[in-house]
């Protein structure tokens, strides 16, 4: 909503206002609505201070004690503002009270745009790729923030589902024995449970957490259900279950049920399966027969205790199995690849026609010189003799011109050595000229890409799209790449570092015209 | 200038097919044999000269067998060299390399000399040397090395495979092949460059220029 909405265009619901708040040196009044927070000067038929809870980071508030009693609003964008309660009576109950109503409204608000800024940022700061790309299209307004997120979350809202498989962090197996009670001063304990401690409690027994749900808030408070359950022996170490108005002996029964549940599936993985390992012989020299457990009812107490942590414990054990089940590949496991047979990648056999052709190679189409015989004699002779007085004389080999000219073409820049010059490229430009374009490509090549991904045009939408982009195109090419020619135009470096770049947008542009042209004939 | 530890081998092998080169001589004055030997001997003092280490080889590839002409097997180190003082030590020259240009201009005429006059052998064994070559460098077997080829008659049809091999071989062991084909351009060699990326320079000379 812009600032300078007139006040009595509201529709809103307003649920306070509060009277003789400054701002900047300004007096005023403060509203506050269903979505929003707005501040009109005294007089005045506008808003000119107005944001969304959903905009707001946080809010603070001045120390109790100091002579100014403010209010500060934070924004995720980091700006804030801030309100002077300056009513000389009830200026500390005003601030106090739409602190209190800020504070109920705020988290409503929070969690959604918190969520898709948390994940943009998260974006930015993984990728430095992306973050340079923010930096160079947005930060310099070739393009808004609005366009380059479009396809980004899109993108990410696929990967959400991905992303929300993540490790979740794992619970330690003493947080319990963490919650250490404090005592009260008085004969009773008193335990600090954060957030965090609930939550290791609900994971790691799913039946309590269904009986927080089921109990709290219609029949207990929080704090009674946390009470009833540190009483509870469910809690404590002895787990005997004994009368039925512990709400929590019901869970300790839940537990046992599951157990027998997944000690009647077995272990579903054969690594971890210890039963198998055994070996299981019947009778003496054949195998063995299953000997069955029997569960005698007359424990004595000592074992029934005994027999309880040794539940809890595989109950325990059990479900981190069954947490980490999923992650073991057995494949992997049992089978060892190099001793399986050779899966080699079936390969397109080579056909030949006239295989022969290979054997002897290509033959030069002139004829060859036949030679007589007397010819060869004739030749062998003549080497012969040249040959049998052969001296090596070495100084008369080349001239020295020769040899300097020579010398010359193989010289860099020289004749022969010419086709070095673009492989060293690299090393002529230097790094900083390097990066510089790298950059200049994918900022360049992420508009292209959002301006090419609208043809076919034929939607309404994608027209304003594709004209946007071509503005976009054209901003950039104006913003980014002149600067950066001209820059390496003065550095003298002679290559042609931007040709390309710029057939990219000139395909571009000439697309645009094509299309542009059509639609003006379609229209006529 | 090669570091201290790296030894570098050049190998060269040149093609001397006295059919082609006894052609040439009565085709033209000016580009012998003698002519090649002295251009191929000014090259092996160079490498030499360039470091200590440094090593040659010099193979003739002719139409009856491939002959190393250096290093000579009959050549024994510290062997004859001391004897003919007036070869060695008569110009003041560096010692390796009197020592070598003499041991290749005798090899040269004795294998010249004992040419025999067969009318189906008439092909340069090309790849024969090749692989001669290749097996002296692996025997000597150091770092990366270069090789020179020099060949001068036309290609022969019947060595291809041959030659293919040992290209492929040479490819394995690193080895660099550099090629100069004299008067009439070599459809392999050009093939063998193109194809293995392997050659350093391929130079066509045209002999008349000389």
């Amino acid at each position: 909503m812009s600032p300078g909405t007139a006040m009595a265009a509201l529709s809103e619901e307003v649920l306070l206002v509060v009277k003789r708040v400054r701002q900047r040196k300004q007096d005023g009044t403060l509203y506050l609505m269903a979505e929003r927070i707005a501040w009109g000067p005294e007089g005045k038929d506008r808003f000119t201070v107005s944001h969304l809870y959903a905009d707001i980071r946080c809010q603070k508030i001045s120390p109790d004690g100091k002579a100014k009693i403010q209010l500060q609003l934070v924004l995720h964008t980091g700006e804030s503002t801030t309100f002077h309660f300056a009513n000389e009576s009830s200026s500390l109950k005003d601030r106090d009270a739409t602190k209190e109503l800020l504070q109920q409204l705020l988290p409503k608000f929070k969690k959604k745009a918190n969520k898709e800024l948390e994940e943009k940022n998260r974006m930015l700061q993984e990728d430095p790729v992306l973050f340079q790309l923010y930096k160079d299209l947005v930060v310099s307004q070739v393009i808004s923030a609005e366009e380059f997120w479009a396809n980004r979350l899109n993108m990410s809202s696929v990967d959400h589902a991905v992303s929300n498989n993540r490790q979740e962090v794992g619970i330690s197996a003493a947080f319990l024995a963490d919650i250490r009670p404090q005592t009260d001063g008085c004969n009773g304990l008193r335990y600090n449970l954060t957030a965090d401690i609930i939550e290791s409690i609900f994971r790691t027994y799913p039946a309590v957490k269904q009986k927080y749900n089921e109990n709290v808030p219609e029949n207990l408070t929080e704090k009674e259900f946390w009470t009833r359950f540190f009483q509870s022996h469910y809690f404590h170490r002895d787990r005997i279950s004994t009368g039925t108005q512990d709400i929590f002996s019901e869970c300790a029964k839940q537990d046992e049920k599951g157990l027998k549940c997944m000690v009647v599936q077995g272990v579903k993985n054969p690594m971890v399966d210890l039963l198998s390992l055994e070996d299981k012989t019947l009778d003496e020299g054949y195998g063995s027969s299953t000997a069955q457990s029997t569960s005698s009812s007359k424990q004595s107490l000592k074992e029934n205790s005994n027999s309880a942590i040794i539940k809890r414990f595989n109950h325990h054990s059990s479900m981190v199995l069954a947490a980490g089940l999923r992650k073991v590949k057995l494949q992997e496991a049992i089978e060892y690849d190099d001793l399986q047979k050779d899966c080699r990648p079936r390969m397109v056999a080579l056909n030949l026609k006239k295989s022969d052709r290979y054997s002897h190679g290509p033959i030069p189409l002139q004829s060859q010189h036949y030679s007589t015989t007397q010819d060869i004699i004739n030749s062998i002779n003549f080497i012969q003799h040249e040959m049998a007085s052969y001296k090596p004389c070495l100084t008369q080999v080349m001239s020295s011109s020769a040899a300097s000219s020579a010398i010359a073409a193989l010289s860099p820049g020289g004749i022969l050595m010419l086709t070095g010059v673009q492989q060293t490229i690299n090393q002529l430009v230097p790094n900083d000229v390097q990066g510089e374009l790298k950059h200049l490509y994918s900022a360049a090549g992420e508009l292209l890409r959002h301006f090419w991904s609208c043809f076919p045009v034929n939607t309404p939408f994608l027209e304003e799209k594709v004209v946007k982009m071509k503005s976009n195109l054209e901003r950039f090419q104006v913003t980014k790449l002149r600067p950066f020619q001209e820059k390496i135009q003065r550095q003298y470096l002679s290559s042609n570092l931007t040709g390309h770049l710029e057939e990219m947008l000139q395909a571009a542009y000439n697309k645009f015209h094509a299309w542009q042209t059509r639609r003006m004939m379609k229209k006529t | 200038m090669a570091s201290e530890d790296e030894i570098s081998l050049l190998v060269i092998v040149l093609d001397v097919n006295p059919i082609w080169w006894g052609q040439q001589a009565q085709r033209e004055d000016e580009f012998t044999l003698s002519k090649c030997m002295d251009a191929v001997m000014v090259m092996a003092n160079a490498h030499l000269v360039m470091s200590r280490t440094n090593k040659l080889a010099i193979i003739a590839s002719h139409c009856q067998e491939s002959h190393f002409l250096y290093p000579s097997k009959h050549w024994k180190a510290g062997d004859s060299c001391g004897d003919d003082s007036s070869s060695a030590g008569g110009d003041g020259k560096y010692e390796v390399l009197s020592v070598a240009n003499k041991l290749i201009s005798e090899e040269i005429r004795s294998l010249m000399a004992r040419t025999e006059v067969k009318g189906h052998q008439t092909d340069t064994l090309m790849a024969g040397s090749l692989a001669k070559a290749l097996c002296y460098i692996h025997r000597i077997s150091k770092e990366i090395e270069g090789k020179v080829v020099i060949k001068a008659a036309e290609d022969c049809a019947l060595q291809y495979m041959n030659f293919m091999n040992v290209i492929f071989a040479a490819q394995k062991q690193n080895v660099l092949i550099d090629a100069c084909v004299l008067d009439s351009d070599s459809g392999l060699l050009q093939q063998m460059g193109l194809l293995l990326e392997l050659c350093g320079i391929y130079l066509v000379s045209d002999l008349s220029c000389r």
